[in-house]
């Protein structure tokens, strides 16, 4: 398995309660799975608990390594998308920064960009189309470039796994198809494992295999997408929300 | 009042170094919103000063010291205590006040009073070889990590989650950015003082803002504004005689204004 999760309790700075409980869950390589659940369920928390970014009890292991010791290493091979990021209007940062910026762990302490990184970022951005943005400040990008730039940051690590919150989020109707079409091609080309957080069931890829359920920080439910949205715990753990 | 020419030198020489060290490490507490480190820092050297006087050590030695140890627990304490840096350095500014007051209750007397203070206000004029020599090894210091580990601090100052996410260990920059912060502060103490030093870590980067989107741009712009707000400082104050820690802050507040006024990107209808 590439990624294990074993009776996982997950923490957030000065709270005693857990804000995932009892987690354990394993993810097959190549593997697309949708995360869904009412707010406030842990979903973002989950794909923090995988990337190591927050303080958790039990086991999480990732390429077969302990994410809490190994974090940095583990992560130059996540790709990991945080929920609706935006920058201020006076970020002194160009796109092309941030796309590269996705090379930096992978580029290693003491040594700079070299011509195989900035291929690698350019190719992203040209494939997630800002390559046009390349030298327009971050700050003064809509919600919808933003996230297609953040995007492109992620493919520029060249990542085997992704884990993207909620990706469809500050895009128009259009950008959703677009942007969905294009992961999809990505998680198959690459061969990745994709781990998505979404709200919407309509936004459920044709090629994702199972959906995990959370409810109040628990896995409620994990199963195909067929069974899972027609099944009644999906609609109860909405209804109650 | 004419100065000797050795003094007048030696005063260029480090205000000029003062001022690209503070525009340096300025860079990174105006993008990181550490802009209490200033006074957080001169206040705990405040403290130095005051507690070397109560027990008839160097002040200076002492106040280099007590800044030197509050930016190097300031990182680990803030995150041990899951603190924003910025409320710890809030906290530790009342409390190496408190501790200077102490200390200077301990050492009663004017003049001993008025060195402790001499931290705050600072004696440009006063700078040895040693001072300069203690400048420019941390000038070339900061210029040698900056540039070794360039692209982490430029990711870091970005965001500290994406830079975490990109696969970099972020805690130890953070906290090497806060140590270099607190010793730059202490180091160019005796310079323009404590409270004036503010004026020369925020006012240059503060107006390279106006000229630009590019973070490497302003890396780059901000020591040589600082540089040019030391040098004209210096001039306004030989010749209008006015002390030299006040011309150059003046003269720091003078571009940034004079920046905001030139900025293209005011001129585009942009706010800044």
């Amino acid at each position: 398995m590439l990624i294990r999760l074993e009776n996982v309790h997950t923490f957030y700075d000065g709270e005693k309660n857990s804000t995932l409980k009892d987690i354990t869950l394993s993810i097959a390589a190549g593997e697309m799975v949708c995360v869904m659940g009412p707010n406030g369920a842990g979903k973002s928390t989950l794909l923090e608990t995988i990337n190591g970014m927050l303080p958790s009890t039990g086991r999480v292991e990732v390429f077969g390594r302990d994410v809490r010791r190994h974090g940095p290493e583990i992560r130059k091979d996540i790709g990991y998308m945080l929920q609706a990021k935006t920058f201020p209007e006076d970020t002194p940062y160009l796109v092309k920064d941030v796309v590269l910026m996705g090379r930096f762990g992978k580029i290693g302490m003491l040594r700079r960009p070299g011509m195989e990184d900035w291929n690698a970022a350019s190719e992203a951005a040209r494939f997630m189309e800002v390559d046009h943005l390349w030298e327009r400040p971050i700050g003064k990008l809509s919600g919808g470039q933003t996230q297609r730039v953040l995007l492109a940051r992620l493919l520029a690590k060249r990542p085997r796994i992704l884990l993207l919150d909620e990706p469809y989020s500050n895009l128009d109707c259009r950008s959703v198809e677009d942007v969905s079409k294009k992961i999809c091609i990505l998680h198959k080309r690459n061969e990745l494992t994709t781990i998505m957080v979404i709200h919407d069931t309509a936004h459920v890829p044709d090629i994702c295999e199972r959906i995990l359920l959370l409810k109040d920080g628990r896995l409620i439910g994990d199963a195909h997408p067929d069974e899972m949205l027609s099944s009644r715990t999906f609609r109860d753990a909405f209804a109650e929300a | 009042m004419m100065l000797p020419p050795s003094i007048v030198m030696n005063t260029i020489i480090g205000a000029s170094l003062a001022a690209v060290v503070c525009s340096m490490i300025g860079v990174f507490i105006v993008r990181m919103n550490l802009s209490s480190m200033g006074f957080c820092m001169s206040h705990a050297a405040f403290a130095g000063a005051a507690l070397g006087l109560a027990i008839s050590r160097d002040p200076f030695a002492l106040a280099l010291g007590m800044a030197t140890a509050v930016a190097l627990i300031l990182g680990p304490v803030a995150d041990k205590a899951r603190l924003q840096a910025d409320v710890v350095l809030g906290t530790m500014f009342s409390l190496t006040m408190a501790l200077a007051l102490l200390f200077l209750s301990i050492a009663p007397g004017s003049v001993v009073s008025s060195t402790a203070l001499s931290v705050l206000w600072g004696s440009v004029l006063g700078i040895t070889t040693a001072d300069l020599i203690r400048l420019l090894v941390l000038m070339l210091t900061l210029l040698l990590v900056i540039s070794l580990f360039y692209k982490e601090f430029f990711a870091i100052m970005l965001d500290r989650k994406l830079a975490e996410e990109s696969g970099i260990n972020t805690k130890p920059f953070y906290y090497a950015i806060l140590f270099l912060c607190g010793v730059s502060v202490s180091v160019s103490l005796k310079l323009i003082g404590g409270l004036l030093i503010f004026a020369l870590m925020v006012n240059p980067v503060s107006a390279a803002y106006q000229f630009s989107h590019d973070m490497r741009w302003i890396m780059l712009i901000s020591p040589l504004i600082g540089l040019a707000s030391s040098i004209s400082g210096i001039a306004a104050s030989l010749y209008l005689d006015i002390p030299v820690g006040s011309s150059i802050a003046i003269m720091s507040v003078a571009i940034f204004l004079i920046s905001v006024a030139l900025s293209p990107k005011r001129r585009h209808g942009q706010k800044c």
